[in-house]
């Protein structure tokens, strides 16, 4: 076994898991505050992408994608206030098929507004500023990196840690679990449940934004297209195996799953084609097999 | 002025089914007022309408008026009741179970700077020491006590001027609820709170309030002060608790007499 491409298939496995476990994130999150499974979630990245690439017509990559972060925000506000909240409290499956319906229609939307030809992030350069981010690829000792593996690395792994932690230990981060758990005894506590909750999807498009932009390739040619809500389908065996309710869950299986990905594709794939793909979907039905609540999922509280 | 003023309240649950009847009371300033009655007599109905929470439990006030502060609320939403001074500790202790006993009390008191919220924090863990040995700990682990203390801390983190509290001795044994109405009686009396407190456990209720309306099946059917509830037969035969010679039989039989004089 040739350990510097153990090690190399591994940061990459690592890399691309970090990317799976900020879109992750994100969805849990939602998840948390309204209980709302949200099968948008690839169209989320989507728009987040073409978000990115329209910035980057005008602004070098990394800015670009930092200047998108605020209009996905803003769409993630737009969605919860427009298509969530009127349908809080309604039955699961109307809401199921209302997300479904969202994601269509985003579907839609996208189309008409970005034409169904592929798109290469920075195609235009108005400011003569350097069209892509600083290359960050590195070699060591037969070891290689590429620029955007070291990125997603940089990028997608502290934000997802960063709302761990905030999840946990900051002010929003204690409101948004005391919504999740009791929206009523919120209220009556003057806590501001309809915002704590609009947060959380923006929040949510935020992450999808960084995601679904990096696994468009957005550190390194490629562009946004339509294959990203395939891609995006990730999230739910990386969610299930968190345990769904569960942000630090859904990190750590975010990068187990990238790593996965990545040994299966350089030892498994030559044996069984496609089994890369489906992979991950394995996974989750071994391990609900024995523990129904996911890796970290949350254990009802019961006194004996 | 921290007061409340209900006058002919009527609310429906769901469009079709009539809750409170054209309810009427009042609790003024500093003042102590428990609304007794047994159950489904509509008390956590009132409790909901008063807080702005009927929405959540799919239901609306049809008539009459809410004033609290002199300003009308009955169609306020409970985010802006609640900015009005008026916190409400719901029926069934609902804390969040999932939040540490310190997690709870942030989430409380949200509103407050750091430094208020340390000093009310540090107020709670020295009137509850329970609650400090505790204070890692989840809330749902809590016992039935502890979590009703852990409320009440919760409640005085909101700064509130006036608390309406729903059934705090629910589960409790005998000397816990009495242990629940001393704290309550002595939080109101040192934060000069309006307090409602709704209570089946009348006998409880009686040592920490003023006044009292005995509520049934939507109305109000008594009103006066302690010692005159505690002093009329009726009431406290048969609204609060009291045993009635002749068993159950002869109990119902009086009551349907009572019902048409």
């Amino acid at each position: 076994m040739d350990l510097a491409l153990v090690i190399q298939t591994a940061f990459n496995g690592l890399a691309n898991g970090a990317l799976y476990a900020v879109i992750a994130s994100g969805f849990v999150l939602v998840y948390r505050a309204t209980s709302v499974v949200n099968f948008a979630i690839a169209e989320f990245m989507l728009i987040g992408a073409y978000l990115t690439y329209t910035m980057s017509l005008f602004f070098p990559l990394l800015l670009a994608l930092l200047l998108a972060l605020p209009p996905a925000f803003i769409f993630g506000l737009l969605v919860e206030r427009g298509f969530v909240r009127p349908l809080l409290g309604r039955n699961v499956v109307a809401v199921v098929m209302a997300t479904i319906g969202l994601a269509a229609a985003l579907d839609g939307a996208t189309l008409l507004l970005w034409g169904p030809d592929q798109k290469a992030m920075g195609a235009a350069d108005v400011f003569q500023l350097p069209k892509e981010m600083p290359n960050l690829a590195f070699s060591l000792g037969g070891v290689f990196l590429s620029s955007k593996a070291v990125w997603s690395l940089v990028l997608a792994l502290p934000l997802a840690l960063l709302l761990v932690v905030a999840l946990k230990y900051s002010r929003y981060g204690v409101l948004l679990r005391a919504v999740s758990e009791s929206e009523t005894a919120a209220l009556a506590m003057g806590i501001n449940a309809p915002r704590v909750v609009a947060v959380a999807w923006g929040l949510s498009a935020v992450m999808a934004t960084i995601g679904g932009a990096f696994l468009a390739g957005a550190a390194g040619g490629g562009g946004p297209g339509h294959h990203l809500i395939l891609l995006g389908l990730i999230v739910f065996p990386v969610a299930i195996l968190g345990g769904f309710d569960s942000v630090p869950g859904a990190v750590v299986a975010g990068l187990f799953i990238g790593l996965i990905e990545a040994f299966s594709q350089l030892y498994l794939e030559s044996l069984l084609p496609g089994i890369t793909q489906a992979i991950p979907f394995l996974i989750v039905l071994l391990v609900l097999l024995f523990r129904p609540y996911g890796l970290f999922g949350q254990h009802r509280i019961e006194r004996v | 002025m921290a007061e409340i003023n209900v006058e002919n309240l009527k609310v429906v649950y769901r469009g079709v089914i009539l809750a409170l009847q054209g309810v009427s009371m009042r609790a003024g300033a500093g003042e102590a007022v428990a609304l007794l009655g047994p159950n489904g007599a509509g008390k956590s109905t009132l409790v909901r309408a008063i807080s702005g929470l009927l929405p959540q439990y799919d239901g609306r006030v049809l008539d009459g008026k809410i004033v609290i502060n002199g300003q009308e609320t009955q169609h306020l939403p409970a985010l802006k009741v609640a900015g009005l001074g008026l916190t409400a500790i719901l029926e069934g202790r609902p804390i969040f179970r999932y939040l540490t006993v310190t997690e709870n009390l942030r989430a409380a008191g949200h509103k407050l700077t750091p430094q208020r919220q340390k000093e009310l924090t540090d107020e709670i863990f020295t009137r509850f020491p329970r609650l400090y040995e505790r204070r890692f700990e989840q809330g749902g682990y809590l016992s039935g006590g502890e979590q009703q203390m852990l409320l009440l801390g919760m409640a005085l983190l909101t700064e509130p001027r006036i608390l309406v509290v729903d059934e705090p001795s629910l589960g409790l044994s005998p000397k816990l609820t009495e242990e629940v109405m001393r704290v309550l009686d002595e939080l109101r009396r040192d934060k000069g709170l309006t307090l409602v407190l709704v209570e089946q456990n009348a006998r409880a209720a009686f040592s920490i309030v003023e006044r009292v309306y005995v509520m049934e099946q939507g109305r109000v059917v008594f009103e006066g002060t302690a010692k005159e509830a505690q002093a009329d037969a009726d009431v406290m035969e048969f609204y609060l608790g009291g045993a009635v010679a002749g068993g159950f039989a002869e109990a119902k039989r009086y009551r349907r007499r009572k019902r048409w004089v």
